[in-house]
Parts: C-alpha cells; sequence; structure tokens
C-alpha cells in the first residue's frame, strides 16, 4: 500500500494557470497603485477588504487542517495537502500588511489625535485603540499565524517520506493549543481591522462573526478548487462524490452558521434600538447600502441554501462549484459591506477601484497555490490514515 | 480493565467502538438485562432517594400555587431569580441529548450509538423539568391556554414580538421533536425486546409500542431516510431553543443582558453543561447496568473533549463581553461587570469562574480525561459553575441596574431550594424509571458498529 | 400449520456479505415480491434490492413550507392586520421579530409531519398481524441474524429452486411461513358490545362530571367567580344586598348637558335659536313635526288632532300668543312640557327641537303672511320664469 502511495508524485498545475495567476496580481497591483493616487481612501479600503479575504482565505485554511487533527476526520485526509496549499497564503500575508500598516490613518479614524482628543469615548479607548499597540496586535498575530503553520506543514511534509506516526501526534497536539489561539487572534484581527473602522460601535459577536465568514470562504475555496482539480483527473481516483459530499455538507452547515450569526446580531441591535449601537446598521441602510444588504443576504445565505439543500446537491459538481464561487464573491461583499459603509458621509456608489484589489487577491491565490502545487505532494502519501480516508464511503 | 492504555495508537485503524468482540446477542443480552431482571434493593433505594427530592418539589409547588409567587424570594428590582435559572439550566441540559443523537449522527460519528439513547431519554426529562418553571413563574398557571393564538371575545391575539412567546413556541417544538425522535429509534428496539421476551404481558405492550415494525429493509431506507432529516432539522432546532432562551435577556436594553454574543455563547454553555450532566448519569449508569464495553472510556473521553471545547467557548465568551464592557466606554456596562466580579455576588461569580473555566482545563491531560473518578469531580463541579453562571447573569444584571435608587438584593427562600431540588427529584426519578423500562442503549444501533457487522465491500454509489 | 397456505420461504444469514450476495441474486433472477429483514439496515442493501430512493423528502419539504407560511400568515394577520399594536416602537409587520417562530413552526410541521406520513402510509403501521411475526425467523432477525424471504404469491415463485439458491448462497437455514388461520372476528361479538356500551357509561359520566361538576368546583371555579362584584350578583357590601346602586341625585350620563331650566312652569331666561332656516333644517323639522308634533297639534299646527277625543286636544298654534313667543321659549316647552304636554326632550334632539321650531315658524309664516310677503313670493316666482 505505502509503496504504491508513494510513487503518486505531485502533479504541477498547467503552466496556463500560473499565467493567469501571474496576470491578475500585476494587473490588480498595477491599477491599485493608480488607484491609491486617484482616491487615497478608496484604495486602501479594498486594498483591506483585500487583506482580510486572504487572511480568510489562508488562516481559515490553517483552522480547516487544525480541525481535522483534533477531531480525527478520516475523510479529509487525502485533500489535506490541498488545504495546506490555502493555508500557505499565510507567509505572505506579513508583507501584505505592510502597506496598511503604514497608512492606518487614511482609514482609521481613531488614528487622529485631535479627533480622539475631543471624543470622550475614543479617549478612553486609545489604550487599546492606538498604533503602536494596533501595530505590536497585527505583527504578533502574524507572528503566531506563521508559525503554527510552519510548525504543522512542516510535519505533515516530513510524514510524506518517513510515515512517521508521531508526527500525526504531534500535529493533533500542535491543533489542540492553535485552535484557541486562532480565535483569540481572529477575534481581535476583526475587532481592530473591521470594528474600529467605526470606533464608536461594539458588539460582543463580531468575532464569531468574522470568523464565520472566514470559514465559508475557507471551505469555498477549498470545495472549488477540489472540484475543479477532480474533474481535470489531478486527484487521486479513490476521492470520490462521497468525499465532496462530506465538503458540500460542512458548505452548507457553516452557511446557516453565518446566517444564524448575523441575524443573531441584527435581531438584537434592532429589538433594543439604542442609538449607541443602531447607527451601525443604518449607516448600511440608509444612503442606498439597503441594495447591498440585500445584496448580501441573498448571496450569502439564500440562494446557497436552495442550491445546496438536497442531499444529492451536495454531491453535484455544478451545484459545488457555483456555490463555491459564489459564497467567495459573497465573503468579499461581507467585507465591502463592512468597510465602505464607514467612511464618512457615503452614500452607495460603485466605482472601477472596487475591483482592482479582488481581482489582485485572486491572482496571489492562485499563484500560492500552484507554487505549492510544483513542489509538494497533492496527497499526503505518509499519513497513516490516508488509506481508511481514500476508502471512505458515506 | 480501565487503566490499559499504555499502547500507541495506531492512526491506521479506527479505535473499535464496541469492545471485547462482544457478540449481537451478548449486547442485546446486556442492553435487554435490566428490562428482564427483577428490580434489586438498590434500585428501590435510588428510586427512594430521588422519590423524596420530588416529592418535596411537589409541596413546595403545592405551597406556590396556592399562596402565590410571594412565596418565592423574587422582589423588585430581582422580579426574575430561580424561577428563570432554573428554567435556564434545564433547557441547557437537554441539549447535549439532540446533539448527541442528530449532530453527531450528521457528523456520522459512529460512537455516538453507545449514549445516544440515553441523552435522548435525558433530554426529554430535561425539558420536561424545564417546562415547570415558566409556567410556574406566570403566577396563573392555569391560564396557561392564554399563551397561544386563539380567536377570543376581547379579540386580542399573542404578542409575537415576544421572545417569551418565542419560547413557547421553542420548547414545545423541542419537545414534541425530541420525543418524536426518541420514540422513532425506539420502535427497532421495541421490536427486538417484543420478540426476545417470555412474557405475556410485556410482549403486548412492546408489540403495541413496536406498532408492528419487522426490521423488513424497505422500511429501513425510509427510516434512515426519515432519521437523517429528523436529525438535519434538530440540529438547527436545538440551536435555535437556547438561542431564543438567550434572547429572553438580550432583547432588553439591560446592561450585562443586552449583548449580541449571548445567541452563540448560550449555545455553547448549554452543550458545556448537558454533556457534563451526561457525563454524570452515565458514569453510574455503566457501573450499574455493566455496560462498560458498550459505553467505554473512549466515549467518556470524546465526551470530556467537547466538555473542554464548550468550557473555553463559554471562557471566550466571558472575556469578550468584559472586554467589550470596558471598550464600549459605557459606564453602566462597566460597572455590572465589576459589580459581578467585586459586589455582593461576587462569590457567585468565582464559583462560576472556577468551575466553567479553571477546572475543566484539567481534560488537557489525557490521564484526568480518562480516569473515572477525576471525571466525576469535574463534571459535576460544571453542573454547578453552568447553574452560578445563570445565576450571576439574571441576578447580578438585575439587582443592580440603570438607577442606584431602584438597587435592592435577593435571597432565596426554602420554597425556592425545595423546588430546584424537586427538579433534580423529577429528572432522576424519571431517569431511573426509564433505566428499568426501556432500553437505555440502542441495541440496533450498537449492533451496526460491531467488528464485522456492515459487508465488507459493497459499491461506490447506493445512492440514485 | 402445515393446514394454512404458504406465505414465503424465508433463508437466514449469520454474515452480512453472504446476504448481500444472496439478494442481489435473487433481485437478479427477477424476483419481485420479496423482502429483507435485518436487525439494523445493511449498507449496500438499497443497491442490492434495487430499491429506489426514498420520496419522504417530499413531504418533508411542503410540510416545511407549510409550517413557514402558516406562521408568517399567522403573525402578519394577528399583528398587521386584525389588531395592530404599537408594540416598542416596531412596525406591525416586524419581520425580524417574526423569523424565530416562523422558523420553530417550519421545524415542527416537517418533523412531525414527516414521521406521521412514514408510520401510517409508507409502513402502513400499526401492522402487528404479518405473517412473519411470532416466528423463529422474525426472533432471529431481530436479534442477531439477517434473513431475507420470498413470497409465494411472487409469479416466479419455485420451492425448489429458491432452496437451491438459498444453499449455494450458504444460508445458515430455511424456513417455510406460512398464513395465520383466518379469524372471524362478527362485528356485534358480546365482548365488542360490552366494550362499546361500557366506553359509553364511562365516557358519559366523566364528561357530565367534568361539565357539570368539576368547572364549579375550586380551583376550576376561580375565574368564573372571582371577588369582584359582577353586574346583577348580590352585594355581601350593602346591607340592602343589591350590587347594583341607584347613582347619586344629580348624577348625568357622560356627554349630557343638563337643560338649565328644567321644572320651571315659566322659565327664568330662554335660549336663542343655534340654526338657521336652512333647506336641510328645515327637512329636518317638518319630518320630525310630522312624527312627533302632528298627532295632536295636526299637520299644519292647527290643532286638529286625530286623536279623536283620546287625549285634549291642544289650542291652533297659529295663535297671536304661539306666533310672538320666542323661539326658546317654544324650545322650553317642548323641553319640559306645558299642561297637558309632556317634555318631549327624551324623544327628540336638541337638534331636532331647534329645526321643529324653525318649520313651525315656517307654517305660521304660511297661515299669516302679509301681502307684501306675498308680493315678494310672487315676483321671486314670476323672475323665475317658470
Amino acid at each position: 500500500m505505502e509503496n504504491n502511495l508513494l510513487r503518486y508524485s505531485n502533479k504541477a498545475l498547467p503552466k496556463r494557470i500560473n499565467a493567469a495567476g501571474f496576470i491578475l496580481m500585476m494587473s490588480g497591483f498595477s491599477f491599485g497603485i493608480i488607484a491609491y493616487f486617484y482616491d487615497a481612501q478608496r484604495a486602501l479600503q479594498n486594498y483591506l477588504i483585500m487583506y482580510l479575504f486572504l487572511i480568510s482565505i489562508g488562516v481559515g485554511s490553517l483552522f480547516l487542517i487544525a480541525l481535522e487533527y483534533i477531531v480525527n476526520a478520516e475523510w479529509s485526509v487525502p485533500i489535506r495537502r490541498i488545504i495546506e496549499f490555502l493555508a500557505s497564503l499565510i507567509p505572505y500575508l506579513i508583507v501584505l500588511a505592510l502597506p496598511l500598516l503604514i497608512k492606518l490613518n487614511i482609514i482609521f479614524e481613531w488614528t487622529h489625535i485631535a479627533v480622539v482628543r475631543d471624543d470622550k469615548v475614543l479617549f478612553d479607548k486609545s489604550p487599546y485603540l492606538n498604533i503602536t499597540f494596533f501595530v505590536v496586535r497585527a505583527v504578533v498575530f502574524l507572528l503566531i499565524w506563521n508559525l503554527f503553520y510552519w510548525l504543522i506543514t512542516r510535519n505533515s511534509l516530513k510524514q510524506d517520506t518517513s510515515g512517521d506516526q508521531a508526527l500525526t501526534k504531534r500535529n493533533i497536539k500542535l491543533s489542540a493549543v492553535f485552535i484557541p489561539c486562532f480565535a483569540i487572534t481572529i477575534t481581535f484581527t476583526a475587532i481592530d481591522w473591521l470594528m474600529s473602522l467605526e470606533p464608536h460601535w461594539f458588539s460582543t459577536i463580531f468575532g464569531i462573526y468574522f470568523f464565520s465568514g472566514t470559514i465559508v470562504a475557507a471551505l469555498s475555496a477549498v470545495t472549488l478548487i477540489v472540484v475543479l482539480l477532480k474533474e481535470n483527473n489531478y486527484l487521486h481516483p479513490k476521492i470520490i462524490d462521497d468525499h465532496l459530499y462530506s465538503l458540500g455538507a460542512l458548505l452548507f452547515g457553516f452557511v446557516n452558521f453565518w446566517g444564524y450569526i448575523a441575524f443573531a446580531q441584527y435581531l438584537l441591535i434592532w429589538y433594543a434600538d439604542v442609538p449607541e449601537e443602531n447607527f451601525w446598521f443604518m449607516h448600511r441602510w440608509q444612503n442606498g447600502w439597503w441594495i447591498v444588504s440585500l445584496l448580501l443576504i441573498i448571496t450569502h445565505f439564500v440562494v446557497p441554501y436552495i442550491v445546496l439543500l438536497s442531499q444529492p446537491a451536495k454531491m453535484d459538481h455544478k451545484k459545488l462549484k457555483f456555490s463555491a464561487a459564489l459564497l467567495l464573491c459573497a465573503h468579499i461583499l461581507d467585507l465591502f459591506w463592512i468597510v465602505m459603509p464607514s467612511s464618512q458621509n457615503s452614500s452607495f456608489s460603485i466605482s472601477w477601484i472596487d475591483f482592482v484589489f479582488p481581482v489582485a487577491g485572486i491572482g496571489i491565490v492562485i499563484l500560492a497555490f500552484s507554487y505549492k502545487a510544483k513542489r509538494e505532494n497533492l496527497l499526503p502519501v505518509g499519513d497513516p490514515k490516508l488509506e481508511r480516508g481514500l476508502n471512505f464511503h458515506l | 480493565m480501565d487503566n490499559k492504555e499504555n499502547i500507541a495508537l495506531d492512526y491506521r485503524y479506527e479505535l473499535p467502538v464496541v469492545e471485547g468482540n462482544l457478540k449481537k446477542s451478548d449486547i442485546d443480552d446486556l442492553i435487554a438485562a435490566p428490562l428482564e431482571k427483577k428490580a434489586n434493593k438498590n434500585f428501590y433505594i435510588s428510586l427512594a432517594l430521588s422519590g423524596t427530592a420530588l416529592l418535596i418539589g411537589v409541596v413546595c409547588i403545592a405551597t406556590t400555587l396556592f399562596n402565590g409567587i410571594g412565596v418565592w424570594g423574587n422582589n423588585q428590582p430581582v422580579g426574575w431569580a430561580f424561577d428563570i435559572v432554573n428554567f435556564v439550566f434545564w433547557v441547557g441540559i437537554g441539549h447535549a441529548g439532540t446533539l448527541i443523537s442528530a449532530i453527531l449522527f450528521l457528523f456520522r460519528q459512529r460512537w455516538r450509538t453507545g449514549i445516544a439513547r440515553f441523552a435522548e431519554a435525558m433530554t426529554i426529562f430535561a425539558v420536561m423539568c424545564a417546562a415547570l418553571f415558566p409556567v410556574l413563574h406566570t403566577g396563573r398557571p392555569w391560564l396557561a391556554g392564554y399563551l397561544f393564538p386563539y380567536p377570543n371575545q376581547n379579540g386580542l391575539w399573542i404578542n409575537f414580538n415576544s421572545p417569551l412567546v418565542w419560547d413557547v413556541f421553542a420548547v414545545s417544538t423541542y419537545f414534541t421533536v425530541s420525543l418524536v425522535f426518541w420514540y422513532i429509534g425506539l420502535i427497532p428496539d421495541f421490536a427486538s425486546l417484543r420478540d426476545r421476551t417470555l412474557s405475556k404481558t410485556k410482549k403486548i405492550i412492546y408489540s403495541i409500542l413496536s406498532l408492528g415494525w419487522r426490521h423488513s429493509h424497505r422500511q429501513w431506507q425510509h427510516y434512515e431516510k426519515a432519521y437523517m432529516l429528523l436529525a438535519g432539522f434538530a440540529t438547527p432546532l436545538v440551536l435555535s431553543v437556547h438561542t431564543i432562551v438567550s434572547f429572553d435577556f438580550a432583547v432588553s436594553v439591560l446592561p450585562g443582558w443586552h449583548t449580541t454574543i449571548f445567541p452563540p455563547y448560550f449555545v455553547a454553555g448549554a452543550i458545556f453543561s448537558g454533556f457534563a450532566m451526561v457525563v454524570t448519569v452515565l458514569l453510574f449508569v455503566r457501573k450499574i447496568f455493566h455496560l462498560e464495553q458498550i459505553i467505554t472510556l473512549n466515549h467518556l473521553e470524546k465526551m470530556n473533549k467537547v466538555i473542554l471545547a464548550t468550557g473555553m467557548m463559554v471562557g471566550y465568551a466571558y472575556a469578550m463581553e468584559f472586554f467589550m464592557a470596558w471598550y464600549s466606554g459605557v459606564p453602566t456596562e462597566q460597572f455590572v461587570f465589576i459589580n459581578r466580579a467585586f459586589g455582593p455576588y461576587a462569590w457567585a461569580y468565582w464559583i462560576m469562574i472556577s468551575c466553567n473555566v479553571l477546572f475543566p482545563q484539567l481534560f488537557w491531560f489525557k490521564k484526568i480525561r480518562r480516569s473515572t473518578t477525576a471525571m466525576l469531580v469535574i463534571v459535576i463541579l460544571v453542573n454547578v459553575g453552568m447553574w452560578f453562571e445563570r445565576f450571576v447573569i439574571i441576578v447580578t444584571s438585575l439587582h443592580r441596574d440603570f438607577l442606584p435608587s431602584s438597587w435592592g438584593m435577593y435571597s432565596p427562600t426554602l420554597i425556592d431550594f425545595g423546588i430546584l431540588l424537586g427538579s433534580f427529584g423529577l429528572f432522576f426519578t424519571l431517569v431511573i424509571l426509564f433505566t428499568k423500562s426501556m432500553p437505555a442503549v440502542s441495541m440496533s444501533e450498537v449492533k451496526a458498529v460491531t467488528e464485522g457487522a456492515q459487508p465488507q465491500h459493497h459499491g461506490v454509489s447506493d445512492h440514485e | 400449520m402445515n393446514n394454512n397456505p404458504l406465505f414465503a420461504v424465508a433463508a437466514v444469514y449469520d454474515n452480512p456479505d453472504k446476504i448481500i450476495s444472496a439478494v442481489t441474486k435473487i433481485a437478479n433472477s427477477g424476483y419481485r415480491k420479496f423482502d429483507v429483514n435485518t436487525p439494523y439496515p445493511l449498507h449496500g442493501m438499497d443497491g442490492a434490492m434495487k430499491l429506489k430512493s426514498s420520496k419522504l423528502g417530499f413531504i418533508t419539504l411542503f410540510f416545511g413550507l407549510t409550517g413557514a407560511a402558516t406562521a408568517l400568515l399567522l403573525a402578519w394577520w394577528t399583528l398587521s392586520v386584525d389588531y395592530p399594536l404599537i408594540i416598542g416602537g416596531k412596525p406591525f409587520f416586524a419581520l425580524p421579530a417574526f423569523i424565530p417562530v416562523t422558523f420553530e413552526l417550519t421545524v415542527l410541521l416537517a418533523t412531525v409531519s414527516t414521521v406521521i406520513c412514514m408510520l401510517t402510509f409508507f409502513f402502513r403501521f400499526p401492522a402487528n398481524s404479518y405473517p412473519i411475526h411470532d416466528t423463529q425467523y422474525m426472533k432471529d432477525v431481530s436479534g442477531d441474524k439477517f434473513g431475507v424471504y420470498v413470497e409465494a404469491a411472487d409469479s416466479r415463485f419455485d420451492l425448489t429452486e429458491l432452496t437451491i439458491l438459498f444453499n449455494e448462497t450458504g444460508a445458515v437455514r430455511i424456513d417455510q411461513i406460512y398464513l395465520p388461520a383466518k379469524e372471524v372476528y362478527p362485528l356485534f361479538q358480546p365482548k365488542f358490545l360490552w366494550f362499546l356500551f361500557s366506553v359509553f357509561v364511562i365516557t358519559s359520566i366523566i364528561t357530565y362530571f367534568s361539565l357539570n361538576k368539576l368547572m364549579y368546583m375550586e380551583p376550576f371555579d376561580w375565574m368564573a367567580d372571582q371577588q369582584k362584584q359582577s353586574v346583577q350578583k348580590m352585594s355581601v357590601f350593602y346591607s340592602d344586598e343589591f350590587g347594583m346602586r341607584t347613582p347619586v341625585k344629580g348624577t348625568v350620563a357622560r356627554g349630557f348637558i343638563p337643560y338649565k331650566y328644567l321644572g320651571q312652569a315659566v322659565p327664568s331666561d330662554t335660549m336663542k335659536n343655534p340654526l338657521p332656516p336652512t333647506s336641510s333644517v328645515l327637512e329636518l323639522g317638518k319630518k320630525k313635526f310630522l312624527t312627533f308634533c302632528s298627532p295632536c297639534h295636526g299637520n299644519f299646527a292647527d290643532g286638529d288632532s286625530r286623536l279623536r277625543g283620546q287625549f285634549v286636544n291642544p289650542p291652533s298654534l297659529h295663535t297671536s300668543r304661539a306666533r310672538t313667543i320666542t323661539d326658546g321659549f317654544i324650545y322650553h316647552i317642548i323641553t319640559n312640557g306645558q299642561n297637558a304636554m309632556p317634555s318631549y326632550s327624551s324623544q327628540v334632539t336638541r337638534e331636532e327641537r331647534w329645526s321643529i321650531i324653525n318649520y313651525l315658524r315656517v307654517l305660521q309664516k304660511a297661515k299669516n303672511a302679509s301681502d307684501a310677503d306675498l308680493k315678494m313670493a310672487k315676483k321671486e316666482s314670476v323672475s323665475d320664469g317658470k
């Protein structure tokens, strides 16, 4: 068994995929630089959306890997390497964060000392919301994510050649420690980068809200890539519709979870209707933003729910690809919906700048993935659970 | 037998769900044994104990009904106290059952088979105990019919905007669906018991209860579909029920209550306390009924891991609330949290923190996860801690809210304690009677997950 | 047992793979009326039996949607249409607040309907008299063995062929299952009739007791019999035991303004007529005059009563006295009454009284018009050109 699998060599993706990724990224960034000189705030806001989108996919994928280890899942073992490739976005985040960390004052109101001095609420928050601490937090989180990424994937890669079961045990322990760290870091990432855009507002569930969107995005990316790879015969033939069903069911479940969290947050603030909270949602309804709010509910919840509801739908290639792609766009829309209305006196408008950075982001994902696919096995050939995973049936 | 866990785990092979190479007939014999043997002294003693607790509760409830809510300690400003604390406590405990039956089923975790039946029964009993409290606390429970929308002379309707009405729908739906789910699971077992029993009366009873189930695969096909549909519905249902219970508090404007994290926080807390209660009860059941090979240490360890995970979620929620209270800059919100930790009810707060956040951390250690004594202590502490969590949330937020001139203190009366004791009495009486009248473990499901139970080779696509 | 017709031939297996291959063979051989009995569902048996997938999901979907629609319609009708109340400043149709109840009702209807439909329509339960019950075969498949049987009613049924097939596939035992002896249950057996009768008696007693006795016992009568003073209930407070008391002297009905000069034969002052003699006022006055005044005063106020002496004839209202007294004085007479004329305040409203007075003035004018008035009228009618 093991010799057979070890001969399953890595398959690089076709060159045109790499080229497409490169073109998307370069064009995205070129237009992005132009956009920055055209409208710095809008450009930086969209850059922030791209950055958080990449965090969602990268760190979210690492979470999925950790989850697989601690619940001892077997069906996801054959596709775990694909998830690891997506997690390889994590090291690039350090570089990508730099433009934001340098230019925080363009998008964050609380960076302006004059504003903070005159506003008691912001002044009282300043021990937390100040540039130094903010940057320290961002850097520490990036370091934590990188540390766990490197440790976990290094063990997984080592296992390809050694097949040592102790590596699985070590990864389980690492995963168990990573998950609470992930909870804290992703929560404060959301609070720092998203909630503090409107620094007078607060919501205790916000971290969980961002988490739910993150997992939906990560799962969508994984699902889309797995289905595409399977259709193009890149995957082991024993990875069958039953595996896809599990992905589809997880995706459906987390779509429900996002809807539940989003609704819970909205209902409570709507119901109590206290002025210190409700303005955040009012900003996202007035001045034309209601279109985006409704579009968000429809694309992020209603349509995927209906498409993926039935059992056969969850392993149907077309429906999975459609839902996954739609949900990736929906996650970007979610971030757009949170970020854009926070600038002062903004009514809803779309500009070419809003498309520039998401395009670049998709390019980065493709490039990161194909870079890894060239160098590592698409299948974790040394994993002791691999055979069980490949023989998985519903 | 419990501690021979020094052999390293081999990840190539799945852990056996049933240990000891039990044959299917052994499983039937083991599970049916309590139903076929005569009750012994221990049964009657335990029944007497729980029955006494129940009777005390009945007396206290009768006192309440006759004299009114004034015999409780509720006052202004603490209008909700033991009544709602106990309600949320019991509803939370019920959630573990549905989670084990439905959610673990959807995740295809085969180890749920040994514990699902018992957990489902516990859900039903816990919901019955829970339902007692909102009904009693209305003051005139004989008018409870008013809670349902029916045309009446006053032309009035119920207030669909109120979370208390949502509770009515949620808890009744939860009870009905849990009951149906539990009963469906019992049908094949009643059929097996019907075919095993030698007593004529029992045969008639089981025949009626099993509705004539004959284990036909044509029926199993629909049955499995229905089971999956029910599990698929029960999952969001269980989340929604405790969410709606959390809405009772979160839709208000009270500091300490109005916070958006309440829905998932309450759900995590419910699973946390529910699993703790399941582990508590199962530790005794497996010992008394010799089911250690079906409800194994692996089952208990997995449940302890869930307890650890959900306990950390609860701890996360505490931390989030605390941080946001500071971050928000709202002085009343900040005061609530300072008052919780250092005010007159600080003792309750610190019991809650230690029992919910600190002690479960011991479950990081495998040795403690697999030690029956240690886990018994920890899970009982978890139950205590979760009761106190509801107490802290409700009483501390009410006793000191916006207007200092309205601040007050709350102390429970003996009747309050009596009803709480009575609810435990009701719960354990029902559990004890259940173990003697129905199979505490699902016979068909456990047989289905033994070694060699399923065919080795079956086609890839069984589904059309 | 052998006297009864054969229902089916059954085979018992103790290995799941063996029964799967046996069932596959049976399905492929063209048998249709066969069934498989296992203590738990075996994976792959659906395919072996060539079963079509279960349609139960459609019922769930249908009833789930019904539940959602019901809840939304109920909340919309009760709170937005029938008795709208402003609750917490929220709009009448507060969709976010309706979601929880909608969700619960969806789940409730979907799950309960699925189970009930499955048990009644798909399974046709209860079915305790199926031929395979109470056989050794049933005992085996309930416990730890797997079984398959082919019914004798199947068109391809052949006992020898099936026995060979079962033996080839490794059956542990082969049984023959017979239909139970037909039991005849005449409808009107004595046992059943006594049962009906006793049910009738017990139901009647319980119903009578609950409705006629129980509802009047404590605590069920607490709602009906409350301590408050109800209409026509005996009073435990007043010595005369009347719950309903006469109002205090001088009490007036809400909105009622008392007439100041009531009871005075000659009023100390009179009121001014607030109504101008417009055509609508005069129409009203004429109508009411003819209804209430004309029986005694005559249709044209001549005093020609049509009561034929049953009541005192009033004087004509065209006397100089009647023409000179003020409108207010006439109002006083109508309201207070005068001599034999009773008060008409309860029959004509104030507005109607003034209207009657305006009409009376018209009648008086008609009977006592001066030349100048006639000339005026003639001039107007000529100039109208009609």
